[in-house]
């Protein structure tokens, strides 16, 4: 071994010692020290010490414009009762971050969690508190929410979480300036009229565009299609345990699908669009230079296209969205996405944000961001800043009817394809075995 | 397998080479036994009895239970394994060929990822060792080792994309196509889409085994060859082939076991899809247990994983023991 | 450059013209190890590239097309170091490889010594279960482990995760070293124990100074390794302060998936590490890999 060799191995050694007791010895506070250590020593269920008076934990899968709208209702949350917030937020791996803290016995305090499959899993396995158990004031629940909307928190007849924001996702985005130049004068209100706006803009410079790689685009295309076609009373029960997938209608709805969704109208052809991201296809419509026309999906496209994807966009001009077309319904219905919040532990904090979330002053922080729809009837359309929203508001307190995001509904554990992945395959042109999908289905509620 | 090609090729990989190595057996020193011996040994024994045993063992009486919170509550025998073989599509679907499923992607991998990296890392190896700047094709090529899965997941997407103004490939190809190819999005070429990506990451580590393997060729016996007509394909083929077979099967099994493992490039470039198709055995373990929170089912899946592991296991400790003897 | 660096360039090539008839019998190899090296370098090349174009640029043309507009900018590293908490993941990256590198170094330096030069009990058979531990993948570790932590609240800091990388580096670790000691001079080692040293003076003055192309080219596998996770940490590091940078930027990717200048930027930057490492420290990465290699 020559001297430098060994010379070189030294001064690796002490580099790396160097690195290791210089900041090891200052830094390991920013796991155990700072507010964050609020870490219960016990997890479910029980005495759980409260953490260090005055802090708690949430995780959510709010990141970007989305969670600079939910500091702002934090910062509020800390002004007004002297609790820090440590927030994290996870989007890509939430589930499994939410679901690794829970089995390490190192929840966070208040999780917002994304589908009520996950929240019948965690009631069911006593991870989330009982909302009544945590001292919140039920009467301004009942005052402040819609029945409905409350029934999105509850399992078993229990209330385990409360709706934090919504999104009606049935808005249809588009170009004002790309419709005008193809002659589409007026929006759309029937499929037959969609698919002439598709027609119109084909070439001009594109019909749609489509970010299928995130599956649960194609999901939310179906159940808005669901909804309006087979009408809400299928739609409740396909998505419920007695739900029966081998229905016609099921197959109905993909095949009109497929009228708009083709090589046809989908901008670089389907193919492309299945290995695309769907902020990509945002991009596609809403990017200075128009790739396509139309994008389809819920309310939260306005937040990002105008906040992330082109800061230039001028809403009316180049900018907006009307309902998703009718098919068989005559009055306006819809389905929405939404967000619930529930407590992971019943420590005082907890209590607190539980508390302070559902007061109508939390929720006009909230719906000033623009980022939101508040389900809180304490909420005046006036309180939203820009008019985007505002009619999103206005259009699901106006609809005949409303219904929870349906694959959001289904169990999570569903072994092999989800829907989202069969859709995928539909959009290529197979043939789904909607029995195997229902075997599935069926076999994931008895698991629950 | 985890969250890097290289880490755990390499830390298998060197060790099956270590097992060819004929180890002189060692005079000891010191007494029989002692309490240094326990000072040396125990806390490792200790920290592998606790994170690597016991977990296995815990996980493996897992697989017969259905685990709901992680917990043993409901035996439920052979139900994971046997629906996880014959009712569960994603898994293996034997109902038409070629086969579909995690377990058939995996023998995807085998053959095509291991193949191609040992046929290239020779390759680069033979031509790297007839010119001056070596070392320097070595190097380029052996970079990816060192990438984070995460990293190289953002690598491939501007090289996949599906837009030419973002993806590399279509760029290239638009002159001949007129539309976009979806290379991660298109069931029939993700899973090559995805080994071609793995292959990439992987052959500088063939090519660093190989060239030193090479190197021990004696080059008078590859001089005789070339005097005596034999054409460079014929060099290759019938003298340097046969002389590096012993470090290709090391290599191999190395690449074998990493395929077994295989999870962190598909869990970032594909997630898995689209749809499931493609699934490796790994995924499916992470995908189930951990964000579909059924432990019973995942770990039936794990167990999977090991006892595809053992024949290869198998295979060091007869190489590790017999070279011993010699 | 003289004809000398070519081993088997014979008398009669040593001429200008007899170099330039051998170069270019050599054209189909250079032109193959060029296409290769393209092949090899284009992909990291452009991830460079992109993380130093403007936003606007991105988003219409694609990276090999910057060469002609010629506009750069530093701006995509500013927002993601500052805007995006990277460089507090990029701290608490360094705050999990570096003891998962270390303690793990020192513990398998010690077994990998008591499994080649001393002697105990069923040591062979030993010997043979670390072989099978290293076969063992991570994913069985998942469950158990995280009920095995919960009570501790290790998983709240970096304890869990030390441990972990700690625990699954050791076979690997005690493979490897072992491997290499038993190669060390027996003589060496008995003179020295003839004049009276103890156990532990041999291992410290012997047998590590002599092992550190060996241990430290599991360093380097090791720092590599554990700097590239995403797996473990995802389901070790619970507090969303102390994520490493693999986190950070799988975070990244699917909340701006159309940012790809903050993408390509939190890449590189994750990528920066490793790759100095790699070049700076290649000689022991190959040494270690050809350690105790076939010969």
């Amino acid at each position: 071994m020559s001297r430098s060799l060994r010379l070189s191995a030294f001064a690796l050694a002490a580099a790396l010692m160097a690195a290791a007791c210089g900041p090891a010895g200052t830094t390991v506070p920013p796991a155990s020290g700072g507010p964050a250590a609020s870490a219960p020593e016990s997890s479910a269920g029980g005495s759980v010490a409260p953490g260090p008076a005055g802090s708690i934990n949430v995780l959510s899968l709010w990141g970007g414009s989305e969670e600079k709208a939910f500091q702002a209702v934090l910062a509020d949350f800390t002004a007004k009762t002297g609790v820090t917030v440590n927030y994290e937020a996870d989007r890509q791996t939430y589930s499994t971050t939410l679901q690794s803290r829970i089995t390490g016995g190192n929840p966070p305090d208040i999780a917002i969690i994304p589908g009520i499959g996950f929240l019948r899993r965690f009631a069911k396995d006593g991870s989330l508190k009982k909302i009544s158990d945590l001292g919140v004031d039920t009467a301004s629940l009942t005052a402040n929410y819609p029945e409905g909307f409350l029934a999105a928190g509850t399992v078993d007849g229990e209330l385990y979480a409360i709706p934090a924001k919504y999104n009606n996702k049935g808005t249809m985005w588009y170009r004002p300036d790309v419709y005008k130049d193809a002659g589409v004068t007026t929006n759309p209100s029937t499929w037959a009229d969609y698919k002439a706006a598709l027609d119109a803009t084909k070439d001009k410079p594109g019909a749609m565009a489509l970010g299928a790689k995130d599956d649960w685009n194609l999901t939310d295309w179906f159940e808005s299609i669901y909804i309006r076609q087979a009408g809400v009373d299928a739609y409740d029960k396909l998505f419920s345990a007695d739900g029966d997938w081998t229905d016609p209608t099921v197959q109905k709805d993909v095949d009109t699908m497929l009228e708009v969704i083709n090589d046809n109208y989908v901008v670089g052809g389907i193919d492309a669009a299945v290995g695309r991201a769907w902020t990509d296809a945002i991009a596609q419509v809403f990017k200075p230079a128009p790739e396509a026309g139309t994008f389809y999906e819920g309310g939260f496209v306005g937040g990002i296209a105008t906040g992330q994807t082109n800061t230039a966009l001028v809403i009316g001009e180049t900018i907006d969205w009307y309902p998703f077309p009718k098919i068989n319904n005559t009055d306006e219905v819809t389905t929405f996405g939404g967000d619930v919040v529930g407590a992971l532990t019943d420590s005082d904090g907890a209590k607190a944000f539980l508390q302070y979330v559902i007061t109508p002053e939390a929720n006009k922080v909230w719906a000033s961001t623009g980022a939101i729809v508040s389900p809180n009837k304490g909420v005046d359309t006036s309180a939203y800043p820009n008019d985007l929203v505002k009619r999103e508001a206005e259009s699901l307190t106006s609809a005949s009817a409303i219904r929870y995001d349906g694959s959001d509904l289904l169990p999570a554990g569903i072994a092999g394809e989800g829907l989202g992945a069969l859709l995928q395959r539909a959009i290529r042109g197979d043939t789904i075995d909607w029995a195997d999908f229902q075997t599935r289905v069926k076999a994931a509620w008895d698991a629950e | 397998m985890q969250a890097d090609p290289p880490g755990g090729m390499e830390r298998v990989a060197i060790s099956s080479i270590g097992v060819a190595k004929p180890p002189a057996p060692p005079k000891q020193i010191g007494r029989r036994y002692d309490r240094t011996t326990l000072l040396f040994l125990g806390p490792p024994a200790i920290l592998m009895a606790i994170f690597l045993i016991y977990p296995t063992i815990y996980t493996i009486a897992l697989s017969f239970n259905r685990g709901r919170r992680g917990e043993f509550n409901e035996w439920v025998g052979f139900d994971h394994y046997i629906n996880l073989l014959t009712g569960d599509k994603s898994f293996l679907d034997l109902s038409h060929f070629p086969p579909e499923g995690a377990i058939w992607n995996n023998v995807l991998w085998a053959v095509f990822y291991t193949t191609l990296v040992i046929f290239l890392g020779l390759v680069v190896a033979v031509l790297a060792s007839r010119v001056r700047y070596e070392s320097i094709i070595k190097a380029v090529v052996f970079l990816p080792m060192a990438i984070a899965a995460t990293a190289l997941a953002i690598i491939w997407n501007f090289v996949y994309a599906p837009d030419s103004n973002i993806g590399l490939l279509n760029a290239i190809l638009s002159p001949v196509t007129d539309r976009g190819i979806s290379f991660l999005g298109n069931p029939s070429l993700v899973n090559a889409a995805l080994i071609a990506a793995g292959v990439w990451g992987s052959v500088g580590f063939a090519t660093v085994i190989l060239s030193a393997a090479l190197k021990s060729i004696p080059s008078e016996i590859l001089e005789a060859a070339r005097v005596d007509g034999a054409t460079e394909r014929q060099v290759f083929f019938g003298i340097i082939i046969p002389m590096v077979s012993l470090p290709i099967s090391v290599l191999a099994v190395t690449l074998l076991v990493n395929v077994v493992k295989l999870f962190d490039l598909i869990y970032v470039l594909t997630g898995g899809g689209p749809g499931v198709k493609s699934r490796v055995i790994a995924f499916t373990m992470y995908n189930d247990s951990i964000p579909g929170g059924q432990f019973g089912r995942g770990a039936a899946v794990a167990v999977i994983m090991l006892v595809l592991l053992i024949p290869i296991m198998a295979y060091n400790i007869r190489r590790f023991r017999s070279s011993r003897v010699t | 450059m003289t004809a000398v660096a070519e081993p088997r360039a014979s008398a009669h090539e040593r001429t200008t013209s007899a170099r330039i008839v051998r170069f270019l019998n050599k054209t189909p190899i250079h032109i193959a190890l060029g296409i290769i090296a393209i092949i090899w370098l284009a992909p990291t090349v452009g991830l460079l590239v992109t993380s130093f174009r403007p936003r606007s640029d991105i988003q219409v043309t694609g990276w090999w097309e910057s060469f002609l507009q010629f506009r750069y900018t530093l701006a995509n590293y500013g927002e993601v170091l500052s805007g995006q908490g990277m460089l507090q993941a990029f701290i608490n990256t360094f705050l999990i490889a570096v003891p998962s590198t270390l303690i793990p170094l020192v513990l398998a330096s010690m077994a990998a010594y008591a499994f080649s030069w001393l002697h105990f009990p069923f040591r062979d058979g030993l010997f043979l279960l670390v072989v099978a531990l290293l076969m063992i993948p991570v994913q069985v570790a998942f469950i158990p482990l995280l009920k095995l932590f919960a009570p501790t609240g290790l998983l709240n800091s970096y304890g869990a995760i030390w441990l972990t990388h700690t625990a699954f580096a050791l076979p690997f670790g005690i493979f490897l070293l072992r491997n290499f000691f038993i190669t060390l001079p027996r003589d060496l080692i008995e003179a020295a124990r003839i004049d009276g040293s103890s156990t532990i003076g041999i291992f410290r003055t012997i047998v590590v100074p002599l092992s550190v192309p060996a241990i430290a080219a599991y360093g380097i596998f090791q720092f590599l390794w554990v700097w590239n996770d995403l797996l473990m940490a995802l389901v070790f590091v619970q507090n969303g302060k102390a994520w490493p940078m693999t986190k950070a930027i799988q975070n990244l990717l699917s909340q701006y998936g159309t940012e790809w200048h903050l993408l390509a930027a939190g890449a590189f930057i994750l990528m920066a590490v490793p790759l100095l490492v790699f070049f700076s420290l290649q000689r022991y990465f190959v040494q270690g890999l050809l350690a105790g290699s076939v010969k």
